[in-house]
């Protein structure tokens, strides 16, 4: 049993060890969704996620044995850094498994922190089963990413800052994974305010402790953007403290997350990973729940690949209709390509790519097609110049996937 | 200072006033480091992020440092300012806050992000023809038929002692989380925002200060070698289009030119790199003008082995080509 008291306990160990994160208001953000949007930035934590919080108040309860011994954890995320970032400190061996298919930058990232990687299993849930086996077989202790009390106690710090910061939330919204910081949260809020409710978000591949709060099987599969959070199993620790205390799980899409990492780039020019924005996300997937409430979204990390947010960037620009294709049919003849640049230029549209092939194309041989990317306000101008190149005879088809 | 206009140089109680006047209008933006990085880069970096002040950059400060002593009988005629940037957002932002319509002037050619971002603030853009005519005439006119009061973006005591309000916190908070600078880098412009912070922190934590340009754009370095204003030379380029005054400002340089320990340059690369570090370390964006105090300190245009250096990232209004181009740095 995890109560209040775990958390404020917590907090004294941890001062000094971990940052206590700024939490700010968004007028932006409320201005776009309509509630009042304050947001928690464990994104700017030490290792860039809350996890260091529960990782700590795990490690600092070893016995001097066990710390000489040296610790085992599995992840290749946030946890791993964790784990890692405080072994260094307190001078404690660790040992992070890894799926074997693990990208070489995150390996790294970890072994920079002074951790020794072992790449086994396919899976981060098979490699966390041989970690627990091996640590149980060499008497070592095995770091739980969540279901364990003492990280649960550690991960709720970050919700009693939170409230220490702005009292008067309505509702606080806390990505779940295997649900070690939604736990924490839900303690943490019902002992500030048990009128405060805490809405828990997942993302639509992997819903598992939404799936455990109907009574179904958890099963989750694929990629997702909202890779911190993809956990098929949600905790035996976690999942009855949810129950207890949470009303309802929101499921969001992976679009709706991409969304999210967009527009906090571009409206409060934050870097946040994909499930830190599921929060967001679940607010701009249903804003008329949040309408004129004061709502505190925990962003929970902000450790993206930078080829993942260079794609949502610039994905978001061709969503939004700020950058378009276009495939215009042309007579074959001299000066059509001159009269399409001619109208798109007249509308304002800035052409920054032409593709004119006429070999590989299925079109009759006296037509050509061209692909013309272009620089656009919106999706109405997107439109605004399709409709005038076809006022011209210009037969226009859009390629992007416009919103 | 008692007047709206005054053309005097501003000293440090009008500082500790601005902040007053500030006080639960702008935000108070945090200072951020990383202690990995800081363990890479060997020595302390703390970040000024004024990317996360109201309208994306520190423009916000000074502005409605102006713009709210703007006595009630004049707000009826508004306010105007020439800018196609920051400047336009912080004065159209701070000008709807306290009620008042705003006219900006911007270039036809002006980004149309800008101009939208402008308008969705609640400024009244009024487009003019770089190669024809003359802003200078059409802001004159504007004062003259509406009375509306000038917000100039650099020259102009309030706004300095406004922007000087960063200068500030950082003695704040610095003493608040025992962070102890040797020195502070600050991006240089028209050099509004490094004077009013150079004059707090001459006052406070006394350490010394230095100006960050482009290297296409070193007036200021070159200005401080020479003690006297020397200009861009003519055609520069650089990314840093938040940067592009042709020349020190009078007023801001008879404060830096007494206050500045020296002038420091860096290339677009290393403020595209500055970007990335700022965005997969620090977790925050930055424009590239934002950058270039970020990326003196980390290529160590000075020495800072061992030592603690604050840098002021002074804006985060980049577009996504420019992030992306960063990224793939």
């Amino acid at each position: 049993m995890i109560d209040f008291k775990d958390i404020t306990d917590a907090r004294e160990l941890l001062a000094g060890h971990v940052l206590r994160t700024p939490s700010i208001a968004s007028p932006a953000l409320s201005k776009l969704t309509g509630a009042d949007i304050y947001l928690k930035l464990e994104s700017q934590q030490v290792t860039g996620s809350f996890k260091v919080r529960g990782s700590y108040v795990r490690m600092a309860a070893l016995s001097d044995a066990e710390r000489k011994a040296g610790v085992f954890a599995a992840s290749a995320g946030n946890h791993a850094q964790g784990v890692g970032y405080h072994a260094q400190r307190m001078g404690i061996p660790a040992a992070i498994y890894m799926p074997a298919n693990t990208p070489f930058t995150k390996v790294a990232r970890t072994e920079a922190l002074g951790a020794k990687v072992i790449l086994e299993g396919e899976t981060v849930a098979e490699s966390r089963i041989l970690a627990m086996q091996t640590a149980v077989a060499e008497g070592k202790v095995f770091i739980h990413p969540y279901d364990d009390p003492h990280v649960i106690a550690g991960q709720g710090t970050a919700t009693a800052e939170f409230l220490e910061d702005v009292p008067d939330l309505d509702a606080i919204i806390v990505p779940i994974g295997g649900g070690g910081l939604a736990a924490g949260c839900c303690i943490a809020a019902a002992a500030h305010n048990p009128a405060l409710e805490v809405v828990g978000a997942q993302a639509d591949a992997y819903p598992s402790m939404c799936q455990a709060f109907k009574g179904e099987p958890p099963h989750g599969s694929g990629q997702t953007i909202a890779d911190g959070i993809a956990v098929k199993e949600p905790g035996e620790i976690t999942t009855p403290i949810l129950k207890r205390h949470m009303k309802t799980i929101s499921v969001v899409s992976e679009a709706d997350i991409e969304r999210a990492v967009q527009i906090l780039v571009e409206v409060q020019r934050l870097i946040v990973e994909g499930s830190g924005a599921v929060p967001l996300a679940t607010v701009l997937a249903d804003p008329d729940r949040f309408r004129g409430r004061k709502v505190g979204l925990m962003i929970s990390g902000g450790n993206i690949d930078s080829r993942l947010l260079s794609s949502v960037l610039m994905r978001g620009l061709v969503h939004d209709g700020r950058l378009a294709k276009l495939r215009i049919s042309l007579i074959d003849m001299p000066g059509a390509l001159a009269a399409v640049a001619g109208i798109i230029g007249d509308k304002g549209g800035n052409i920054v790519d032409v593709l004119h092939q006429r070999m590989f194309r299925d079109v009759p041989v006296k037509e050509a097609d061209v692909d013309i990317a272009i620089e656009t306000i919106n999706a109405n101008h997107v439109r605004e110049i399709m409709a005038a190149l076809e006022a011209k005879g210009f037969g226009t088809r859009l390629l992007s996937d416009m919103r | 200072m008692d007047s709206l206009n005054s053309s005097e140089p501003p000293v440090f109680a009008d500082i500790k006033d601005a902040q007053r006047q500030l006080q639960g209008w702008a935000r108070r933006t945090p200072l951020l480091e990383n202690s990995i990085l800081n363990e890479q880069l060997g020595f302390r970096l703390v970040v000024k992020p004024e990317c996360l002040q109201r309208t994306g950059s520190f423009k916000f400060r000074g502005a409605f440092n102006k713009i709210s002593r703007i006595p009630i009988d004049m707000r009826a005629n508004g306010v105007v300012a020439f800018s196609s940037g920051n400047h336009a957002q912080g004065v159209a932002a701070a000008a709807t806050l306290m009620g008042m319509k705003s006219t900006i002037i911007m270039p036809k050619d002006a980004p149309t992000a800008k101009i939208e971002n402008t308008k969705a603030l609640g400024g009244t853009v009024v487009l003019y023809d770089r190669m024809t005519e003359n802003r200078e005439e059409i802001g004159e006119r504007l004062q003259k038929e509406q009375g509306a009061v000038l917000v100039k973006p650099y020259d102009e005591p309030l706004i300095i002692a406004g922007q000087g309000t960063i200068g500030l916190e950082i003695a704040e908070q610095s003493q608040e989380m025992d962070i102890k600078p040797d020195a502070v880098i600050v991006p240089a412009g028209g050099g509004g925002l490094i004077s009013g912070t150079a004059l707090a922190i001459s006052e406070t934590l006394a350490c010394p200060v230095y100006s960050a340009e482009p290297e296409t754009y070193d007036d200021h370095k070159r200005s401080l070698e020479a003690g006297t204003r020397q200009p861009v030379p003519t055609g520069a380029f650089s990314i840093c289009d938040a940067l592009l005054a042709p020349i020190p400002g009078e007023l801001t340089f008879s404060l830096n030119s007494r206050l500045l320990k020296g002038g420091l340059c860096v290339s677009d690369d290393e403020v595209l790199m500055a970007m990335k570090t700022a965005m997969l370390s620090l977790k925050i964006v930055v424009e590239p003008g934002g950058a270039v105090a970020l990326a003196s300190a980390l290529t160590q245009k000075i020495d800072l082995a061992g030592k603690t250096v604050v840098v002021v990232c002074s804006g985060g209004n980049a577009d996504p080509e420019i992030l992306a181009r960063a990224l793939s740095m």
